[in-house]
């Protein structure tokens, strides 16, 4: 296989976006790089992990992306260069340190990937972290390729050691998620600690008057942010072509107007950021004087478009600019060249429309969805499965009991046939959203459900503040000892990690205990009958319970070990789907008579032949 | 290559559907051209709908294209494939394995699908080879393969991108102990002629 981390300078391959990242951050002499998972930022430190980096380089994925960013910023300050790494919700979790970081700034550059999801593919809302320029007053750019995410990455780090400020690689799924090719450059040594001097005014916010002092200084370094990208930038603001009408756009934005204006053949101007926070405001001037008509294409929020008219108006230019607020380009979801090309058709006469606008085809009738399901195996099924029947055995009919879900694989379960969960929210929420509902007088039982790493990253204070105010509530943590939705990635409890660091494995029912949980027991979902028996008494019980449901991830349980595959007896089966109505198992399927088991996909964990009532299913071998 | 070719790749979660796109990337690669592919990853999407989609030319910038832009459709599963049918232009090329894995949203709905009117559903429509992809992934002894068998009919067909360079792109992107049957799926498939067939 081949090795994008380590392949020399000069080499030419086909590389995703976050492998650019991973190898920007090489290439720019990066000693510490950690982060959370969460799609579409994951890989960066997964391929990081795979292809192998240099024991100088400490590459761990942290408790949570606020830890994560302040174990970085902690090696900025000391003279390392530092990166942390986290999905769009994860910026608000790192957010408190991350504003304060603006004002005692860094020593070694700091790069804090970003990964906005537009669209959303894989992210619950489709949050625009441009914004974190203005919140944070911290320098943003943005690559609109893997070439550029790559070679961004590395200018990034000189742009943050020159302002002395953490710079935000803000960037979108079809750039982290893009594979393209990607010209390697040279790789620096990894720059460490070089000392950390005492400066009190600078690194303690708790001096107001110091902290006044370096608001001061913090908005004179991004007053020459724009001058030190423009010089020390690989990636560079451009302008392209010329006109009188003209485009303003960024990132992946880009890759659509630029295919669109070139088919089109209409004379455009296309202006094209990098430097999003502080807005470019010398280049940007420049770069659209003359323009009679402004259109900004851009995802997410109307952001380069308020950016570009609040610079016109101090200009005192009085050009038109169209984009999202005008209608032009849509407020929600993904762009593609169809709605660019009819953006430009609405405003350019000559300009040709009318093509298709759809990327995705749509639901055709009679093919049957597939979203994505719980895996073969999935100890979260059997968890559930038994959750639901111990709730009915407890005397509760299924929609008495509110299930408060968390994000993870378990979420899953919002499909049918078990649809068990009533919320997904945000990391840890479930717990204390299900408190909520007990202090506002919510009078039957409730559930909340969080797995394993979500359990690690922000369910501890919800559980200390249920324990410590004495509610009611029945908590169940879904630990598959892996972060499993995110593409396996380890947790706190694991005793060697990804990068062959050894580690002190920090348990779950110690915390519970530690915590003072009135009632912690641990069960293997995997033996259902315990775990309906578990749920059916736990729930009646008052209290704060906690339900271990303990098994390891299925996919991975396949590949450490050899798993029994079950069958279909068929002249026992009578297809009247039990088994399938119980577990929604993808391993099964219905062949117009009778039920059948994929021996390729089958993980062997027995739920379904638990719930034939023929006794139709049995293990392979066993006949 | 004066115009961008677009591939679709479609298939269910778990069948090689990136892998197969990936190793189209690296070998474009290779052959001097420019690549952009578009998927999403990273939710558990085992066992779920996996679109893929794959852009080689002069120059090339979008990661997508849209419904009726498709040149090739490269399906590994006959469901997904007759899902993704909308991308293919009326000119396009589908090569799809005989491969049905039936949605649970179907069963539970005693809903019943099979190969053949798939397969008469997809050679409706375009010019379709139906490959028995799984059962000759099986003969080599890879039954993961499958999606380098298309891969190896896709090249026969197409002629898009060089042997050689498809078959370094194999190397660099299939991890080692997988890599000889990987190879010899991918020669199946070359050689696999679709005869009687549309």
């Amino acid at each position: 296989m081949f090795n994008p981390l380590k392949a020399p300078e000069g080499v030419k391959t086909a590389l995703m976006g976050n492998e650019a990242i991973a190898r920007g951050f090489v290439e720019a002499g990066v000693s510490v790089v950690v982060g959370y998972p969460g799609t579409p930022s994951s890989e960066v430190i997964a391929s990081l992990h795979e292809y192998g980096v240099s024991s100088e380089i400490y590459v761990e994925w942290a408790v949570n992306e606020r830890v994560a960013f302040e174990i970085a910023y902690g090696a900025a300050i000391v003279g390392a260069r530092a990166a942390a790494t986290m999905k769009a919700p994860g910026a608000s979790v790192a957010l408190d340190p991350m504003v304060s970081s603006a004002y005692g700034g860094v020593e070694g550059g700091l790069v804090v990937l970003v990964a906005d999801d537009p669209g959303p593919h894989t992210t619950q809302t489709e949050q625009d972290n441009r914004w974190l320029g203005f919140l944070a007053k911290l320098p943003v750019v943005t690559p609109s390729s893997p070439q550029e995410a790559k070679d961004l990455a590395v200018s990034a780090f000189d742009m943050s050691e020159e302002l002395k400020l953490p710079v935000i690689l803000r960037t979108t799924t079809r750039v982290n998620h893009t594979v393209g090719e990607v010209l390697l450059g040279q790789v620096r040594p990894p720059k460490r600690v070089s000392g950390f001097r005492k400066d009190v005014p600078r690194f303690v916010r708790a001096g107001m008057a110091w902290n006044l002092e370096r608001h001061r200084w913090l908005d004179k370094q991004l007053n020459i942010a724009e001058e030190v990208f423009d010089r020390v930038s690989r990636v560079r603001n451009i302008v392209e072509g010329s006109g009188r009408f003209c485009i303003v756009t960024e990132g992946s934005a880009y890759n659509y107007v630029r295919e669109v204006v070139d088919e089109v053949g209409v004379e455009t101007r296309v202006v094209k950021l990098s430097l999003l926070f502080p807005p470019p405001r010398r280049f940007l001037a420049e770069a659209v004087e003359g323009c009679t008509d402004v259109l900004v294409i851009e995802e997410l929020d109307p952001y380069l478009e308020l950016v570009v008219k609040s610079l016109l108006s101090e200009l005192g230019v009085s050009t038109r600019v169209f984009g999202k607020v005008s209608g032009h380009i849509p407020l929600e979801g993904e762009l593609n060249r169809g709605l660019v090309r009819e953006a430009i058709a609405s405003l350019v006469s000559g300009a040709p429309s009318g093509t298709p606008k759809e990327t995705q085809s749509k639901p055709i009738p009679g093919v049957p969805s597939r979203p994505p399901p719980m895996c073969p195996g999935c100890p979260h099924r059997s968890m559930y499965v038994a959750m639901l029947i111990g709730v009915s055995k407890a005397g509760y009919k299924r929609g008495d009991v509110p299930v408060f879900g968390d994000i993870g694989c378990y979420a899953l379960a919002s499909q049918p046939p078990l649809e068990a969960i009533w919320t997904e929210h945000s990391m840890g929420a479930s717990i204390s959203m299900a408190m909520g509902a007990k202090v506002a007088g919510f009078e039957g039982p409730v559930i909340a459900v969080i797995g394993d790493s979500t359990f690690y990253h922000a369910g501890i204070q919800p559980l200390i503040e249920a324990v410590h105010k004495r509610v009611d509530i029945l908590v169940v943590v879904a630990d598959n000892s892996v972060v499993a939705m995110t593409g396996h990635q380890s947790t706190p409890a694991w005793p060697t990690l990804e990068s062959g660091r050894r580690a002190k494995p920090v348990a779950i029912e110690d915390l519970l205990r530690a915590i003072g949980v009135d009632h912690v027991e641990v069960v293997d979902p995997y033996d259902v009958d315990r775990m309906v028996s578990a749920f059916e008494r736990l729930i009646r019980q008052p209290g704060v319970k906690v339900l271990v449901s303990k098994h390891p991830c299925a996919l991975l349980e396949a590949r450490s070990r050899s798993v029994r595959r079950y069958r279909v007896v068929e002249d026992k089966c009578t297809g009247c789907l039990a088994c399938i109505r119980v577990t929604g198992c993808p391993a099964m399927s219905y062949n117009g008579e009778k039920v059948v088991i994929s021996s390729d996909d089958c993980a062997g964990c027995g739920l379904c032949a638990r719930f034939c009532p023929y006794g139709a299913i049995e293990v392979v071998g066993s006949e | 290559m004066s115009k961008v070719v677009n591939i679709a790749v479609a298939s269910v979660g778990g069948q090689g559907g990136l892998t197969l796109s990936r190793i189209l990337a690296v070998a474009a690669v290779l052959d001097g051209h420019s690549v952009r592919t578009g998927e999403t990853l990273g939710m558990s999407q085992r066992f779920g709908s996996v679109i893929s989609y794959v852009r080689i030319g002069r120059k090339v910038l979008s990661p997508t294209f849209s419904v009726g832009e498709a040149d090739f459709l490269l399906g590994l599963e006959l469901v997904e494939s007759v899902r993704a049918l909308p991308l293919l232009r009326s000119s396009g090329i589908a090569i799809v394995a005989d491969t049905l894995k039936i949605p649970i949203s179907a069963s539970l709905e005693k809903r019943v699908l099979r190969v053949d009117e798939l397969s008469k559903e997809l050679m409706k429509v375009s010019k379709t080879v139906i490959v028995p992809a799984s059962k000759m992934a099986r003969d080599v002894g890879n039954p993961r393969a499958a999606n380098m068998v298309i891969l190896g009919v896709f090249q026969g067909i197409s002629g898009l991108l060089t042997e050689t360079s498809v078959r370094r792109a194999i190397s660099e992107v299939v991890p080692s102990k997988w890599l000889e049957t990987s190879l010899r799926a991918f020669s199946e498939g070359l050689r696999y002629s679709p005869s009687g067939q549309q």
